[in-house]
């Protein structure tokens, strides 16, 4: 063999460092969210400055620009449909009474029929559906209390856009950093680590975020056209459930569907939403996946489950926002950490290419 | 004009103007126009290497090309005793480890600065990357290095290697 066997080295230090700074990333995840959701909108947005400033354009007249432009956006967005959605859901609130006495006369309706049919379950089912009716009450009661619960969460419309702003200013000069802090000989190592992170998480990003401003949109339309009241809100959260894969269509036809059976009384009202839901996840997964997937990490489907689970498990809603992108940086690590293991090790073979031994012509 | 003038001094930015000022003056990005050099610089690395830095090792696998801006690097292989032999010694406006760019192969000699150097580097995967969102980029790239790497085996043949038909 003309080639110098080497053998890798222990993989054993940068585990035990993964695990710490896992740990570590655990035990301040309170203080880390303003800072992770940050750094997801940078990533969203870093595409759309970088194209400016391949023009020749100061990085931060283009970063004050697109501030500037977003707050304009912002307030003729809040002008135009925070007044929509706040009369929709005074209108939810309005028809709540309503659906509940049609909900408690379609109980009263199946009790009796049951009781025809099954006496012994005349008792549970009556017990059942006074129990749901009370705790559904209760529920309606402590919304305020809810809503001033997400109180906190509004320091992240602060905080988000004030750490985005440095980061999308900075990105670049802090890559430029840890590649001079990076030891000389393995700044080639560390670049293709930063690449493929980057890669995985770039793409992943961009896509979840295409998706839910495509649900949005396609519910928005399709439920204005079925008519229904709610429109705007139930689109908005359709939309944002759809940061968690395979959820967006889901919430949408569930509460959709509900809130179609409030206003028109009918079961097929709700079914028609159920079906556009269905519609839109199917369009979504015949248009937009395959264009999404060819630039995306490709995982396992049992990985990606079981990613959401831990994810879910730890770290809440956020962590089923999160695993994916997490699963596939740990993937491309691992890729990394594989092809380094191949190549090192030498066990792939280069002279594959045919007509070699044809003279140069 | 005046207001062009103005507007440039104060809108453009004086570090990208001159990266991309550098890469214009090279043979390997001479055609690219002046967002595509923007688009290159974004996909390019600047490091400083201070004298007696080591840029990579003789049998490291390689994954990125180096162009010299300021300073030198020394070129060296180990010889049959084991010490270091001086091949070349590169100059500003000089690339080296292309080859890296086409295929992950160790390196065939050892690059360290003689001097404190500013060192572009290009890595594979960005490249790929260049290839796949900005062709025309990507493309001149590679058909200078086909053409650099024909140079190279035409001299080869001239000089008494496998026979030219």
């Amino acid at each position: 063999m003309s080639e110098r066997e080497r053998q890798p080295g222990s993989l054993l230090p940068v585990l035990l460092a993964a695990g710490t700074a896992l740990y570590g990333a655990y035990t301040i995840r309170q203080a880390l969210l303003p800072f992770v959701l940050s750094f997801a909108v940078a990533y969203v947005l870093t595409p759309l400055v970088d194209a400016f400033e391949a023009k020749g354009l100061r990085r931060f007249h283009i970063v004050l620009a697109f501030y500037l432009v977003g707050a304009a956006g912002l307030y003729l967005l809040a002008q135009t449909l925070v007044p929509l959605a706040v009369s929709e859901v005074s209108q939810v609130q309005t028809d709540a009474p309503v659906f509940f006495s049609k909900v408690q006369h379609l109980a009263a309706e199946l009790q009796s029929r049951a009781a025809r049919h099954f006496p012994s379950l005349r008792l549970p089912i009556g017990q059942f559906a006074e129990r749901a009716y009370a705790s559904a009450l209760e529920q309606l009661q402590h919304i305020p209390a809810y809503l001033l619960g997400l109180f906190p969460l509004l320091s992240l419309f602060f905080l988000v856009p004030f750490i985005t702003f440095f980061l999308l200013l900075d990105g670049p000069a802090l890559i430029s950093s840890s590649i001079q802090a990076a030891p000389s000989r393995y700044v080639e190592q560390s670049l293709h680590l930063l690449n493929e992170v980057d890669a995985a998480l770039g793409h992943y990003l961009r896509g979840i975020l295409i998706i839910a401003m495509a649900i949005t949109a396609a519910s928005y339309v399709g439920l204005l056209a079925l008519g229904l009241d709610a429109a705007l809100v139930i689109a908005v959260l359709s939309g944002v459930s759809s940061f968690v894969p395979y959820l967006g269509a889901v919430v949408g036809a569930l509460v959709g569907g509900i809130a179609a059976f409030i206003q028109f009384g009918t079961f097929a009202a709700g079914l028609k939403v159920v079906a556009l839901f269905v519609g839109i996840r199917l369009a979504d997964e015949a248009l937009l996946q395959p264009f999404i997937a060819r630039y995306s990490v490709h995982l396992h489907p049992l990985v990606f489950l079981f990613s959401m689970m831990v994810g879910g498990e730890v770290f809440g809603f956020l962590g089923l926002v999160f695993a994916v992108p997490v699963a596939c940086i740990v993937k491309a690590l691992l890729g990394v950490a594989w092809e380094w293991y191949v190549s090192e090790a030498r066990l792939r073979g280069h002279e594959t290419r045919s007509c070699l031994s044809v003279p140069y012509t | 004009m005046p207001l062009a003038r103005l507007f440039k001094k104060l809108f453009s930015d004086p570090a990208s103007a001159r990266k991309r000022a550098f890469l214009r003056s090279l043979d390997l990005f001479r055609d690219l126009g002046f967002v595509e050099l923007g688009h290159l610089v974004q996909n390019m690395h600047s490091r400083t290497y201070h004298e007696g830095e080591v840029l990579f090792v003789e049998s490291d696998i390689g994954r990125a090309l180096f162009i010299l801006e300021t300073g030198r690097i020394e070129l060296s292989r180990a010889g049959a005793d084991g010490k270091p032999q001086k091949l070349y010694t590169i100059q500003p406006g000089e690339f080296f480890g292309e080859m890296a760019l086409l295929e992950q192969l160790p390196r065939t000699a050892t690059a360290t600065a003689a001097e404190k150097s500013q060192v572009f580097l290009l890595y594979r995967s960005k490249l790929e990357s260049i290839l796949h969102y900005r062709p025309r980029i990507g493309v001149q790239i590679m058909t200078h290095l086909a053409q650099l790497l024909s140079s190279r085996l035409r001299r080869a043949t001239a000089a008494g290697g496998p026979p030219a038909a």
